[in-house]
């Protein structure tokens, strides 16, 4: 395939699951109601707690928005294969002649899409409701640091959507993963509280860097760019395991009959 | 519905497979692993298909008829690159259905019968197009081949209406569109008039008989015997996992030709009696179907008409009804082939994977 027909795919495909997920009530009420209730809680701790530096305030804020994010992401990414099984078109993606990674870059992306809405609403939340002032020490790096993260988020999601090609009941495992992810990649709580042996299985995670993207941009000494750079090559590194897990995934999907409900 | 088919926009190059053959099966096994129970869960296997060969000539429609559980998606699916056989392989326009995948599946198309595959949330035309992409149809060629295929299955006029107000027969003219985006060579059916209206199913016979018509070599699956006799050039009857029969419509008509079917209307017939009938050596097999207040009767024999009055003797004191002997149709040939082929081992294996 050309690489403008990759392209031409991966849009294709990621506005159509834009599309997808905005026609299901139940992404719409994660989307679009999650991070502002995780925004939320945050306000009130953070002020409950004696905190008022605006800039750490956004920290915190945007701390609460990346987990209403995962939340949209694993669903957007995991729980749409499960869903196109359950409806019976994963057969008919796995079957055509594109490849199916680029299927799924595609997903990935429209999940992206929609995550990028769900810091934007964090933000203007923030704002309008607690009159959150828009204050980071690197605010030209911040959009960038914002991007970096939500990619970061999305490629793990990725990578965990691999897996659900394989299992028929993978929904009950991805939903095991919302909260452990939150943990340990910061998003709850500053990774310097974990204990030490978690912390080489925390920067192997991309969102961990993504965090420290944003924490860097907002109350950050120096411009996150180390934190920047990670996300985008850990992301790569993630597409390019999805790829090779999804040859072995498939072909086992194969073998062992999981692609269909029956 | 019209009948004619879109013609390719760029000229499809068809590549003659080497043994000239459109699909090619040999000793294809497929067994599935599941497990029984919930706390102490018992691996089973399950023996869906156990041994089939056959080949399709380009070009030809060829039906595999058979019942419930017979494997004929299993067949199919490994034929569509979905499910690995265990044993046994198979090749589709000469490329081998394991290796091959690609080329593979960018010579097919998979159309199934039911509810599922397609995007309620949206329209029928993002549906197309959206597939169209997937299935890397030429983007230049699109817009004027999604078209077509509208025109073709009749739904042109509501396509850019949300699939989830679709009618059964509507979703599943949907569908065929759907699986001939790409215009394929190896058109794959399985059971595609399945909750069709008899006028829907009449039209959907009109639409596969055009894809004939326009070249395409279609593997159909069906229930129907007539569905089968009315299309196919040639049907496969499986039953249990195995080829019980294969051959034009005719040829399976021929190997019960001489025979007679007696339909005996009963009232309250008992197991016994028709026990009685299936012990005598005159009588070649025994059906019974249910009615509302009745049951009907059907005998094979290869003793004529005259065999009836020893028929109704054997039912003693039953009740009996209207009486006719007829000559046997195809689906009496079938009902026959399905009786007399399920052996022991199959009947097991419907057994386990009913429970
Ligand atoms: N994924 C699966 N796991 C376990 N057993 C299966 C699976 N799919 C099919 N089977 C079993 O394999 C056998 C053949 O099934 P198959 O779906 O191929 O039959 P079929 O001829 O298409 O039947 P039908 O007319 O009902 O569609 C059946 O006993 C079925 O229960
Ligand atoms: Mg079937």
């Amino acid at each position: 395939m050309s690489a403008s027909r990759v392209i031409r795919l991966v849009w294709f495909v990621t506005w159509f699951n834009v599309r997808m997920l905005l026609a299901s009530e139940f992404f719409i009420l994660t989307t679009f109601i999650s991070p502002l209730i995780f925004a939320t809680l945050a306000f009130f701790l953070f002020q409950s707690g004696g905190g008022t530096a605006g800039q750490t305030l956004l920290y915190v804020a945007l701390g609460a928005g990346m987990m209403g994010v995962w939340s949209t992401t694993l669903f957007g990414c995991g729980g749409a294969i499960a869903w196109q099984r359950w409806e019976g078109t994963l057969e008919l993606l796995v079957s055509a002649p594109s490849r199916y990674d680029f299927i799924l870059v595609g997903q990935t992306f429209g999940a992206v899409v929609l995550g990028f809405y769900g810091i934007v609403a964090t933000l203007a939340w923030g704002v309008l409701l607690f009159g959150m002032p828009i204050e980071a020490t690197f605010p030209l790096v911040l959009p960038l640091s914002l991007l970096a993260a939500i990619v970061s988020l999305g490629s793990l999601g990725m990578l965990i959507a691999t897996t659900f090609v394989l299992y028929r009941h993978a929904n009950a495992l991805g939903n095991l993963l919302e909260y452990p992810i939150w943990l340990i990649t910061g998003l709850l709580v500053p990774i310097s509280v974990l204990p030490l042996w978690i912390k080489p299985i925390s920067y192997l995670l991309a969102p961990t860097w993504g965090m420290e993207a944003i924490r860097g941009a907002t109350i950050g000494a120096e411009p996150p760019l180390l934190a920047i750079a990670m996300c985008f090559i850990l992301a790569c590194a993630y597409y390019v395991a999805a790829r090779y897990t999804l040859v072995f995934v498939l072909d086992k999907a194969r073998r062992d009959a999981t692609l269909a409900l029956q | 519905m019209t009948t004619t088919l879109p013609r390719p926009a760029m000229p499809s190059a068809p590549v003659a497979p080497a043994d000239g053959h459109a699909i090619e099966a040999v000793d294809l096994v497929r067994t599935y692993h599941t497990h029984l129970g919930v706390l102490r869960r018992r691996k089973i296997e399950v023996p869906a298909v156990r041994g089939i060969s056959f080949a399709v000539r380009p070009g030809e429609l060829f039906g595999l008829l058979g019942p419930n559980g017979a494997g004929k998606t299993t067949t199919i699916k490994m034929l569509i690159t979905l499910l690995l056989p265990t044993s046994g392989t198979a090749r589709v326009m000469g490329y081998d259905v394991v290796r091959d995948t690609t080329e593979v599946r960018k010579r097919i198309g998979y159309v199934f019968g039911g509810d599922r595959g397609l995007y309620d949330r949206v329209s029928a035309l993002d549906n197309l197009r959206y597939f169209a992409e997937l299935y890397g149809v030429d983007p230049d060629v699109q817009r004027t081949r999604i078209g077509a295929l509208l025109e073709m299955v009749g739904l042109t006029g509501r396509e850019k209406e949300k699939v989830e107000g679709y009618s059964r027969g509507m979703r599943q003219r949907l569908h065929i569109a759907r699986g001939l985006l790409h215009d394929p060579e190896v058109v794959f059916l399985d059971e595609p008039s399945i909750g069709l209206d008899p006028v829907g199913a009449r039209e959907l016979r009109q639409t596969v008989q055009s894809l004939v018509d326009a070249g395409k070599t279609v593997l159909l699956t069906t229930h129907y015997m007539f569905e089968a006799d009315a299309l196919c050039d040639r049907i496969a009857v499986i039953n249990a996992g195995r080829i019980v029969a294969l051959g034009t419509g005719s040829d399976l008509k021929g190997a019960i030709a001489n025979r007679t079917i007696v339909e005996i209307e009963t009232f309250g017939v008992t197991d016994e009696a028709v026990g009685r009938l299936r012990a005598d050596p005159e009588v070649g097999a025994v059906n019974t179907e249910e009615r509302d207040q009745s049951q009907i009767l059907l005998v094979q024999s290869e003793r004529g008409a005259h065999i009836t009055q020893r028929l109704l003797g054997l039912l003693g004191e039953t009740r009996i009804g209207k009486v006719v002997a007829r000559e046997p149709t195809l689906e009496d040939a079938y009902v026959h082939l399905i009786a007399t082929t399920g052996d022991d081992e199959a009947r097991a294996a419907r057994a386990a994977s009913v429970q």
